[in-house]
């Protein structure tokens, strides 16, 4: 025992001083690796770059060109004659009447998903993690087939003779009609987006140190007040994240207020199509409504998430 | 020290718990966890009794999973129990929630509240209470001084170290004038010489403030250090209270004798009321109530025996025992030397403290192991 010190004591030193004269070069080698992991880094994101630039850059070039250009007579796009009529349509009446009404549902969509998916994703997070998995499986099983096919058995469900109107009339409602509705779009988008809400919610629950609830508790906090001094601000990163991740699909829906709305119902997703197919077609002026919400929508998030953010 | 006055009266099981002098007092209190898949429920606390007297820095010591930390969680309310009755200062609370109990907990891992300041985690428990502004303020600026965080309230939890979130979830206990403050291992995250300062302070504290403090730890020099009086428990059951005098002088069973401190077990055989024989046959002078030829262990500590050449003569007396040293080892201010006995039947380990003059011996010296018979304890199992 004693003499193993002893040895490596002496075969270190010589070791050593064969080492000094490298410690020059390293800082030339040190550079050129770095040079050449960047390298590497590169070129493992090539693939991304290509991809993200031909199909989505590009486009969205595409389409930030033509918000500027002119419609023909006869419906067809003229390049060349540039200008911002388009941008100065985009404060008529009927758009903003359909932004207005946009913004209420996916504003309402968010709250009534929030609602839901709070108490839910709460529940899910204090379970048993073998009973939590199961949950989140449960909460992801209507990814596993098709929006659209889910959507329109919708359709059936708020039919005339459908469950729901059945239901609301054996109540005592007369004459209830819910298909093509504001309220059908709002139900469509709640249950579509409802697991976006959830998710996000249910991982900042989920993180949350229990100690700090009872904490709560034992300085003479009321379960109703530790949740609104505790709970809910500790987990605002989730409602954030969840509200963005609903709010935003839901202003510019097409599929559901498409197949669930009526002529009353139209929002901003289903007009901007408009403006791409049939014979009124305005492509300079569809293109400028679709810059004007990403632009936009890229503000309000960057600010919502700031906002969220800075606490924690 | 008060734990002298304290003490010389108290033996908690005796003590009826209707007495004035009683902070906490817990009878018969069991808790059951359900089993996990069907399994059987956990029993982690098994009719416990305990009467924690008023102002007294009480520990509950025990290793991990001795059900010390759900018993103070029954008392501060996170628990129910499944049987018995909890009472502080006479009134029942078994049932209640946390937030009628006038107790205030300062938690393992602190649990301060991240997004507030130093100062609104202090004020809490106050503003909880609908206090007048006023009152929060000076409460809470005096509690900082306590603590010795002025010129901190701003800052978040985060920006504080391990000692310094200490002292604020302390403060954010204290600041309510709870009637008892429970401490769940608090010095736990904290390195050594911190963890020492802060025994000190925690001390002072509970000096300058005068509350009962109930303070879960499995950390026996911890205990032994801070209480006034310490309750040992395994399994679920308590094994003894005491003060930390009597838990390390007279242990009562082999768990405590072993759990707290060093300690020599040694098996021997009773011989009659006041002597008993080990096995390599030296007959020792300890009393016991035990029929003659009963099986008994004897518990000797380590600095309670001594070492002297071997001295045939010498040899023939009482309480001494003949061995060889079989292992020496330097820690600095003391040697510890393992003594084998009875061809290593009986080892003893020895601590003999390096003052100059103390004869010291080297691996294979014949020596004679020796103490007084008021050091050798007689344990229950």
């Amino acid at each position: 025992m004693a003499n193993e010190p002893a040895t490596v004591e002496a075969l270190e030193p010589p070791d050593l001083d064969g080492k000094p004269p490298q410690h020059v070069a390293v800082a030339g080698l040190e550079h050129d690796a770095e040079k050449a992991e960047s390298r590497r880094g590169f070129l493992i994101g090539l693939p991304s770059y290509v991809y993200l630039v031909l199909f989505f850059a590009l486009p969205l070039a595409i389409v930030v060109v033509y918000s500027f250009a002119t419609r023909s007579a006869s419906g067809l796009t003229v390049l060349g004659d540039w200008n911002l009529r388009s941008y100065g349509r985009l404060t008529d009446d009927l758009v903003l009447l359909i932004t207005w009404r946009s913004f209420w549902i996916a504003t309402v969509t968010t709250v009534i998903c929030l609602v839901i998916a709070y108490p839910f994703a709460y529940y899910i997070a204090t379970r048993a993690p073998r009973v939590r998995a199961l949950l989140l499986v449960l909460v992801m099983i209507p990814f596993w087939s098709n929006f659209l096919v889910r959507t329109y058995a919708w359709r059936l469900l708020l039919s005339t003779d459908g469950p729901f109107v059945r239901i609301l009339e054996f109540i005592g409602f007369s004459d209830v009609r819910l298909l093509f509705t504001p309220t059908a779009v709002t139900l469509g988008l709640v249950y579509g987006y409802l697991p976006f809400m959830i998710l996000p919610l249910y991982a900042s629950l989920e993180r949350l140190d229990h100690s700090l609830v009872e904490a709560a508790r034992d300085l003479y906090a009321s379960g109703w007040e530790a949740f609104r001094r505790v709970t809910w601000p500790l987990s605002r990163p989730g409602v954030i994240a969840g509200s963005i991740l609903v709010f935003i699909p839901s202003f510019g829906a097409y599929v559901t207020p498409e197949i669930l709305g009526g002529t009353g119902t139209t929002m901003l997703g289903s007009y901007i199509q408009r403006q791409f197919v049939g014979t009124a077609s305005d492509w300079p002026f569809g293109s400028a409504l679709s810059v004007t919400i990403l632009f936009v929508m890229m503000i309000a998030a960057t600010f919502y998430f700031r906002s969220g953010g800075k606490d924690l | 020290m008060s734990e002298i006055t304290t003490q010389a009266a108290v033996s908690p099981q005796v003590t009826s718990p209707a007495d004035t002098g009683s902070a906490v007092t817990l009878q018969g209190v069991s808790k059951r966890f359900p089993g996990v898949k069907g399994a059987d429920p956990v029993v982690a606390v098994d009719h416990l009794d305990l009467d924690i007297a008023d102002g007294e820095f009480f520990s509950l010591l025990g290793p991990s999973g001795c059900g010390k930390t759900t018993t103070l969680r029954m008392i501060a309310g996170f628990e129910y129990p499944s049987a018995g009755s909890i009472q502080i200062f006479g009134d029942e609370v078994g049932l209640e929630p946390p937030n009628k109990r006038p107790v205030n907990t300062v938690f393992q891992s602190y649990a301060l509240f991240p997004h507030m300041t130093i100062e609104q985690n202090i004020a809490f428990g106050l503003e909880m209470q609908d206090l007048p502004r006023a009152e929060i303020k000076q409460r809470t600026g005096e509690v900082i001084e306590l603590v010795q965080m002025q010129g901190r309230e701003q800052r978040k939890p985060k920006q504080l170290s391990g000692g310094q979130q200490q002292r604020v979830a302390l403060a954010r206990a204290l600041v309510n004038h709870p009637k008892v403050l429970l401490l769940d291992e608090p010095l736990g995250a904290l390195d050594l010489k911190l963890r020492q300062a802060m025994q000190d302070e925690l001390k002072r504290i509970q000096e300058q403030v005068g509350i009962t403090f109930v303070y879960v730890t499995h950390d026996q020099e911890e205990a032994l250090t801070m209480s006034d009086r310490i309750a040992v428990m395994h399994d679920g059951v308590l094994l003894q209270v005491g003060s930390p005098e009597q838990i390390y002088d007279a242990p009562r069973t082999r768990f405590v004798a072993d759990f707290i401190g060093d300690t020599n077990l040694a098996e021997a055989t009773v011989v009659d009321a006041d002597h008993v024989r080990l096995a390599d046959g030296t007959a020792i002078r300890v009393s016991s109530d035990r029929a003659p030829d009963s099986p008994i262990t004897v518990a000797l500590r380590p600095e309670t025996l001594g070492l002297r050449q071997h001295d045939a003569e010498r040899d023939q007396r009482l309480d001494a025992v003949q061995g060889v040293v079989a292992r020496v080892t330097f820690l600095g201010n003391a040697n510890r030397y393992e003594v084998a006995a009875a061809d290593g039947a009986l080892v003893f380990d020895v601590r003999q403290g390096n003052a100059p003059g103390v004869e010291h011996f080297a691996v294979g010296d014949q020596v004679r192991v020796r103490w007084s018979p008021s050091s050798a304890t007689v344990l229950e199992d």
